[in-house]
């Protein structure tokens, strides 16, 4: 379905979703966020890039997997603590960021599934929002089978063309949530396909940054474990996860168990966000590390997005969204990384 | 004025008579933006070494690094590390020092007078550009910033964007060196405690409000704790899980780790990892700024350790990062302490 | 998809065994689930033991998959976890849910020679397999088993190994001299070369500590072992068991779910990362 909406009828659409639990980006201070809304008028579709990408609503850093009450004597209870199930929608997701999801969506979705993941995923519409202008200075998207305006992971892409929106869905949960609202869509003109084919075309061109020959990179990593490179490389990281946490493909999580010192036998089972980055994610209890250093560290960032990532799924675990770049305190560009691994002897 | 080649040159010196095993310092990030960090071992790569307003990161924490992975070397290099350091960055020096974490002996220090400017903070520049996306960064004469961006060149004075941390400096230029670049000029500094004016003069109840909206921004990936020169325990009350564990720690001691703040970012744990760290600070932060400037939820941290600098130069009559050879705050002692209890 | 995988199902603790005793002891725990359960492993499969309210660790099972009564389960004191399994008793209930990771392809070892080689807690993975070719004997060739540990105390299954010795070739060994003890002393390498087991259609089966099982290797190649015959198991740390969570990686491999059982043909061409 292909509609054109003015921005003044835009808050019109969402005050229709009664159903649903409304998210999208909300400036607060200097920063955009993805947030719940109540007001339309909150959300604000002329955003730089956000700090976390809507993978935080599909998989927050907290989730609780169970409430337990282990007795001291005779049988726990435990008790499943599954998303709650409500209808959501995402609001100004960048085609980036939904290109993620469907790199996380082949984690969670490789049997055995996860439940919490997936359910988020599923009761969640994505509406994305062609990047006219590049969102950040870092962005590479199209270096990695992207662009700004690629619908992949999308339900509905809007592209801006002056005061309207072109809204096109592809998907059924995406015609749904058109229809919630159909008197506000108007048809779009002959004209409205034109434009919306030279905005989408001059979308790519403002991407300046890129990697060249990304499976020649692929190729040469796999024989680059034991190089000393890694060592030049990450001598200025800090082991922050700041590269990590940001990131909208990386998925790696930690479990563990939460009470409190007044009961320390009930409490909840909960996953955050982990990453390879921190020490002690790999550290044996035995206090044997197999990723001691920084190094290892960096050297598992990289081959897990542009080696291991491939081989297991067929894809690249990165969609050049460049927030790894933009918010690196020691600009440890990612970009840089990739092109000297291609011309490392 | 700092002589970029003069630098350079002393910088080539040290490592062709094998002073230092290599030298720290700062050269062209990626993107023509701030500056990164560069580490050179070669004599021949020095003119890689530059020194502008854009030069913001705090390198002493590649000391701390260098130090604790010597020690779990079998032979560790022990020569001196060469380091550029500016003011602020020299009082950390001391503070490693002071706190016998480092020798003077560890460090070749190059230091760099920031004279009239010091650095600058990208988010001023942002703000300068209402939006505006930075192509390059230059630092031209008479101490302007050249900005690029699709719109053309603007020209923007240092001083318009000098970060915060800068404008509240007690001292420009570095308090220990072995070679010092530029002079040793007096800088009058009005207000040193301007930032948290604001804060100081909110009710308790406001305050906690602030807080409570920022802290809960928190997403925990530690870049405050992982940029702090003064951040260098091998066991840290953030992690639940780890500790230094060696082949001799018994399980017991493993499993009687107390989890002090979960890996939930709840407001509760945030608030718990933050005040920790604002008081291990106290009577030790050197006022760098780079927990604030790392930070990519910008929580403004700096406010949180200005005000125990202030407590602490108010109190104690104490500044931190100035006299190595001083005892520090908390391991000293004084008749005429205000407190009844320590007497 | 209707199961949640990280959900445990309860089990009874029904018997614990204090192997060894000291400042690194080992306990073994029989564990029978509350409710019947479809529970099924293969042998050289882990699961994820849980004590609510401390968090979960990855055992290997002990038990052979011919044990239908109980699931086995031997364990090194070392962290949070273990520590609050080793505080536990007979009737306490604890959380299981698994079996996780790939199994010994112990059908195609019909006819052949099995070698095992452990060291300390590493008898404990490899002695399902054990216990299976045990029990189905005629299935194949010479069993024979070379074990070694710090001390006579630290040895596991010191009962067990006695009633082995009449069935298979047991060849002990502690590292250093001890009055009363007249086994090889020496460390499990040494041991191997000693006995020069032949490596004519023979599988080996090694696990202990990194460094055991590094010079354990080298010895069997010395003596014609070739790498596809050797066969060894792999640890890292863990938290899904499902290859999601990210930290058991050497290299594109998950050990949770693509090990922890490898040919030395196939680990030799992984990097070095556990």
């Amino acid at each position: 379905m292909e509609k054109i909406l003015t921005k003044k009828e835009f808050p019109s659409w969402i005050k229709n979703l009664k159903s649903f639990n409304v998210y999208g980006p909300v400036k607060k201070d200097a920063l955009w966020e993805y947030e719940r809304i109540q007001d339309p008028d909150k959300l604000d579709l002329n955003f730089k890039n956000t700090v976390l990408s809507p993978k935080k609503i599909i998989f927050p850093q907290r989730e609780v997997i169970l409430d337990f009450n282990h007795k001291k004597k005779g049988k726990p209870e435990i008790q499943e603590a599954l998303p709650e199930e409500t209808k959501n929608v995402i609001f100004g997701v960048r085609p980036c960021d939904a290109r993620a999801l469907t790199l996380t969506d082949k984690v969670f979705e490789e049997e055995p599934g996860d439940k919490y993941y997936l359910r988020r995923r599923h009761q969640t519409v994505t509406v994305g929002l062609t990047c006219s202008d590049p969102p950040s200075e870092n962005c590479f998207c199209t270096s990695l089978g992207g662009s700004p305006h690629s619908t992949e992971g999308l339900d509905i892409l809007m592209t801006e063309l002056n005061h309207k929106y072109y809204v096109h869905s592809f998907t059924d949960k995406g015609r749904e949530l058109m229809k919630a609202a159909s008197d506000v869509f108007k048809n779009p003109s002959e004209k409205d396909k034109k434009d919306l084919k030279q905005v989408h075309k001059e979308s790519e061109k403002k991407i300046k940054r890129q990697v060249k020959e990304l499976s020649k990179i692929t190729d040469k990593l796999k024989g680059m474990f034991d190089s000393p490179f890694w060592d030049e490389e990450s001598m200025s990281c800090l082991k922050c996860g700041i590269c990590t946490y940001l990131c909208p493909t990386c998925h790696c999580f930690d479990i563990s168990d939460e009470v409190l010192s007044s009961s320390p036998l009930k409490g909840q089972r909960v996953r955050t966000w982990d990453t390879c980055q921190f020490p002690y994610f790999t550290m044996h209890s035995s206090g044997h590390n197999p990723r001691p250093d920084k190094s290892s560290r960096l050297r598992q960032r990289i081959l897990h997005k542009f080696s291991y990532f491939v081989d297991n799924y067929d894809d690249y675990q990165c969609t050049g969204c460049g927030r790894c770049i933009s918010k690196c305190p020691v600009d440890i560009d990612i970009i840089e990384v990739l092109e000297k691994v291609k011309d490392y002897e | 004025m700092v002589e970029m080649e003069q630098l350079q040159k002393e910088a080539k010196e040290i490592l062709k008579q094998g002073k230092v095993k290599f030298v720290i310092g700062y050269s062209k990030g990626s993107q023509n933006l701030t500056a990164t960090p560069v580490f050179i071992k070669k004599p021949e790569h020095t003119s890689r070494l530059i020194w502008d307003p854009t030069c913001v990161q705090n390198l002493v924490k590649f000391i701390v690094d260098d130090k604790q992975k010597q020690s779990r070397e079998k032979k560790p290099d022990e020569r001196p590390v060469g380091i550029v350091v500016k003011g602020c960055d020299s009082r950390a020096i001391n503070v490693l020092i002071q706190e016998k974490f480092i020798d003077r002996d560890d460090v070749y220090i190059l230091g760099l007078s920031c004279e009239e400017l010091g650095v600058v903070d990208e988010k001023k520049i942002a703000q300068k550009l209402e939006g505006k996306k930075i192509e390059k960064i230059e630092f031209a004469k008479k101490n302007n910033l050249i900005v690029s961006t699709k719109d053309g060149e603007k020209k923007i004075p240092v001083k318009d964007v000098l970060a915060d941390r800068c404008l509240e400096c007690k001292a420009h230029f570095p308090v220990i060196y072995d070679q010092l670049f530029g002079e040793e000029t007096e800088r009058e500094v009005k207000e040193p405690y301007k930032s948290i004016k604001k804060t100081e003069s909110q009710s308790p109840k406001k305050r906690w409000d602030f807080w409570k909206e920022q802290l809960e921004k928190c997403i925990r990936c530690y870049a405050c704790r992982s940029i702090c020169p003064m951040c260098y325990c091998d066991e840290c009350v953030a992690d639940s899980i780890n500790m230094a564990v060696t082949a001799e720690t018994t399980a017991e001691e493993k499993a009687q780790k107390i989890k002090w703040i979960e890996r939930s970012p709840a407001l509760s744990e945030n608030i718990g990892y933050h005040l920790i760290r604002a008081i291990h600070l106290a009577g030790r932060c050197i006022d760098c700024g780079e927990c604030e400037r790392a930070c990519p939820v910008d929580i403004p941290l700096r406010l949180l350790n200005k005000k125990l600098e202030k407590a602490a130069h108010e109190l104690f009559d104490y500044d931190v990062g100035f006299d190595h050879k001083k005892p520090s705050l908390i391991s000293s002692f004084k008749d005429e302490d205000p407190e009844d209890f320590i007497r | 998809m209707n199961e949640n995988i990280y959900l445990p199902k309860l089990a009874k603790i029904i018997k614990i065994k204090q192997e060894v005793s000291g400042s690194r002891p080992i306990k073994t725990f029989r564990t029978q689930f509350l409710e019947s359960s479809d529970f099924s492993h293969r042998s050289g499969q882990c699961a994820m033991l849980s004590v609510l309210g401390k968090g979960e660790a990855m055992i290997s099972i002990s038990s052979s998959p011919l044990e239908k009564d109980y699931l086995q389960f031997s364990i090194l004191k070392s962290g949070r976890v273990t520590t609050a399994l080793h505080e536990m008793e007979e009737g306490d209930i604890i959380g299981i849910r698994g079996p996780y990771g790939n199994h010994f392809p112990i059908e195609k070892w019909k006819g052949k020679n099995i070698l095992f080689i452990g060291g300390g807690i590493g008898l404990a993975p490899i002695w399902s397999v054990l216990q299976t070719a045990r029990a189905k004997k005629a299935d194949y060739g010479k069993l024979a088993l070379i074990y070694g540990a710090r001390t006579s105390n630290d040895w596991v299954f010191k009962e067990e190994l006695q009633e082995l010795k009449n069935e298979m070739d047991i060849h002990l060994s502690i590292d250093c001299e001890e009055e009363g003890c007249n086994e090889f002393v020496g460390f499990v390498p040494q041991n191997v070369a000693d006995k020069k087991p032949s490596p004519k259609n023979s599988i080996s089966i090694t696990c202990g500590p990194p460094i055991m099982i590094k010079f354990v290797i080298e010895a069997l190649q010395e003596l014609g072992f070739k790498d596809e015959q050797i066969y060894t198991t792999v640890e890292n740390k863990m938290k899904c068991g499902i290859g999601k969570c990210g930290r058991c990686n050497i290299g594109k491999h998950y050990v949770c779910k693509d090990g922890p059982v490898y040919s030395w043909a196939e680990l030799k061409t992984l990097p070095q990362e556990y």
